[in-house]
């Protein structure tokens, strides 16, 4: 899966200062429990989860999510944050099998 | 003498030994095991579900009836001050492994919220833990009716 570890972040365009706001993204993973088996082949699907995303705000830390495999396919987060100032947001994420992705938005503060 | 009737009894006890047989087998073969709730609560929380305080600050927002258990939308908030929080936990009492995710929040976050989608294997209680930074934990939960499971 070529698209595998994608992301697609979301913050809202204008933000003013000392508002909180929402950030949601969307990972682009198969989120394999290790439980299910392969309908044709009868052999049980190796897991394959995230199991950590971070979120940073200029370098400081803003959220640390620890995750298993009962998160859906394609996991979907939210959260809220507050900020006094522009920068950058990088979510670091990585999954079991050693995979580690990165992601950086900006965000404007007016 | 062996009648009709005797002999489909035998015939049936049978099959009913030949269908239970292969679950037992599949279980005693080291098979994962499922974990229960109160141990996946003593191994992220440290104590068991006596520990845990009923609170109406923190609200759990999740569908009551979810038409497929891969893909339950759950939102936790709370109105406690996000510096007195130090993480947030989401449990599902039925999943094969009940602890769904732990997040820890810090100053920056504003306020205490967090929202995704998650798997439910069968009709539920979903619980969101809140451990505060005094080390006390709050709890809160919303029974999700679950009409396919998630957990293949």
């Amino acid at each position: 899966m070529s698209r595998l570890g994608r992301a697609i972040v979301r913050v809202p365009r204008k933000i003013s200062k000392g508002q909180t706001f929402k950030v949601q993204m969307v990972i682009t993973h198969p989120m394999e429990t290790g439980l299910r088996k392969d309908k044709k082949t009868g052999k049980v699907i190796p897991a394959h989860y995230i199991t950590k995303v971070e979120f940073l705000f200029n370098g400081k830390k803003v959220t640390t999510l620890h995750t298993g495999a009962g998160i859906s396919k394609n996991p979907y987060f939210a959260i809220m944050m507050k900020a006094t100032e522009s920068g950058t947001l990088t979510i670091n994420y990585e999954d079991n099998k050693g995979g580690k992705w990165s992601k950086e938005v900006k965000v404007n503060v007016a | 003498m062996i009648t009709r009737r005797d002999l489909f009894k035998v015939a049936g006890v049978g099959a009913v030994a030949l269908a239970v047989a292969p679950g037992a087998l599949r279980t005693s073969f080291g098979a994962p095991k499922k974990i229960s709730l109160e141990d996946a609560l003593k191994e992220h929380l440290g104590v068991g579900m006596s520990a845990l305080k009923e609170s109406n600050l923190i609200q759990v927002k999740a569908p009551t009836i979810a038409e497929s258990g891969a893909n339950v939308p759950v939102q936790v908030k709370a109105n406690i001050p996000v510096d007195q929080v130090q993480a947030l936990y989401i449990f599902a009492d039925s999943n094969f492994n009940p602890w769904v995710t732990t997040v820890e929040f810090s100053p920056m976050n504003g306020e205490v919220f967090f929202a995704t989608r998650i798997k439910l294997a069968k009709t539920s209680p979903v619980r969101a833990v809140i451990k505060m930074k005094d080390g006390s934990l709050l709890a809160a939960s919303k029974e999700v009716k679950v009409t396919v499971g998630g957990c293949g």
